[in-house]
């Protein structure tokens, strides 16, 4: 019983260092394929919206929308 | 009046011979295409003389030109997308049915048939002998773990949007299947390590050999009451440890190359890499339901060795007596004695 118990925390333990190593090098794309050539527009929220009506401006404007993209804007070169 | 006959004939001919192209042309119009997919003559010839048909002779993909970095978005219309969806909507779900019900079918059968694997009580019975140490123990079982949370999580990506959702609603189904795929994701990783441990601890012990092959004649104890001779383990059970590595490494690369999509492969490679993920997938779920039966509901006192580590003796000697002797000879030789060893029978 005590190798179960042991073997469960360890898989806990080791998903977790994987979640950390996978997330930390994650970029939205609108961040990963902006080039100085090429601006990728911020989505800004989820594009069906909260709610799944298709329409996310309606119900997406809280700070707590679904989907919507956090993390360092890219902060477009804008001409 | 012979005259106007001939007249009136002459024009309804006329008449036909001038109005019958007419006739067609309207047909023409809306189906301009020619055999080969062009129709250069269209009546709209930019916009008739290529058409997919046409484009899809020429590559297999159509594509677009973008100027973002991400080529993937250049693409189109893939036809071979198509089929991959036809096999991931219609025929996966009734293939992982057949495979896994069929596979539970089979093992009820099998308990109706034979019932629970018995061994007869000896005079050894009732001593101990540690068939698996606490590190063996703790590699099977954060696999085990692990396996059985990614079956789970992967048979929802097959069968939850058919069978949860109805029954659950759209709202916890999308909670429940959204943390199915994180820890899919992210127990994968355990399951890869554990595999690999589990590979380094105990091939030694599973190389192929004569004695697997009359184990496989002799029914491997399964017909009749009589079991076999066996090392630590026997043809069955290596069989076990093969698949489990062979499919932990076929379902480790394809995981990897959909956890890393389009490093390595394209929207192709994805696609195949998705069957292979899945039909080895349904294939590894069905072969550890017949493992977990038989350590567990099929064979009194196999539970033990991974439960507990320690297994009657009587039990060893009837299913690894080459093992019990090998390892009682090891202990009684000397230099093991006093140490903590897996044959130390108590």
């Amino acid at each position: 019983m005590k190798a179960f118990i042991v073997a469960v925390i360890a898989a806990i333990a080791l998903g977790v260092l994987a979640m950390y190593a996978l997330t930390s090098n994650q970029k939205f794309a609108y961040q990963a394929f902006a080039t100085t050539g090429a601006r990728v527009s911020e989505p800004g929220t989820n594009l069906v919206g909260e709610k799944w009506t298709g329409n996310p401006s309606t119900n997406d404007t809280g700070e707590s929308a679904h989907g919507k993209a956090t993390g360092e804007p890219s902060n477009p070169k804008r001409s | 009046m012979r005259r106007a006959v001939t007249l009136f004939s002459t024009l309804v001919l006329a008449t036909t011979l001038l109005a019958l192209p007419g006739a067609f042309e309207p047909a023409q119009a809306q189906n301009p295409q020619q055999q080969d997919g062009l129709n250069p003559m269209g009546t709209k010839p930019t916009a008739d003389s290529v058409n997919e048909e046409f484009l899809f002779k020429q590559n297999s993909k159509i594509t677009g030109r973008i100027s973002i970095p991400d080529g993937k978005a250049a693409n189109l219309i893939q036809p071979q997308g198509r089929e991959y969806q036809s096999f991931r909507e219609r025929y996966l779900p009734w293939i992982g049915a057949a495979f896994i019900l069929g596979m539970l079918a089979a093992l009820g059968a099998f308990f109706l048939w034979r019932g629970r694997i018995l061994t007869d009580d000896t005079q050894d019975s009732g001593k101990k002998i540690l068939r698996f140490n606490a590190f063996e123990r703790f590699t099977h079982w954060m696999t085990a773990v692990c396996f059985i949370i990614l079956s789970l999580s992967g048979l929802n990506y097959i069968f939850g949007k058919r069978l949860l959702m109805p029954l659950i609603g759209p709202e916890a189904f999308g909670a429940l299947a959204q943390w199915a795929k994180y820890s899919h994701v992210y127990l994968a990783w355990p399951f890869m390590f554990g595999v690999a441990m589990m590979f380094v601890v105990w091939i030694k012990d599973n190389i192929p050999n004569r004695l697997d092959w009359a184990w496989i004649k002799a029914g491997g104890g399964f017909i009749g009451k009589k079991h076999p001779h066996a090392a630590r383990f026997n043809a069955g059970q290596k069989g076990v440890f093969w698949m489990v590595a062979g499919f932990g490494a076929a379902m480790s690369v394809t995981g990897i190359m959909m956890l890393f999509p389009f490093a390595l492969l394209d929207i192709n490679g994805m696609q195949v890499m998705q069957v292979i993920h899945s039909l080895i997938g349904i294939t590894f779920i069905a072969g550890i339901l017949a493992h977990i039966y038989i350590g567990t509901l099929g064979m009194k006192g196999a539970y033990d060795a991974m439960g507990s580590g320690k297994v009657d003796l009587a039990w060893a000697r009837a299913h690894h007596d080459l093992w019990v002797e090998q390892e009682q000879a090891k202990t009684a030789s000397g230099p093991q004695l006093g140490r903590r060893h897996p044959a130390a029978a108590e």
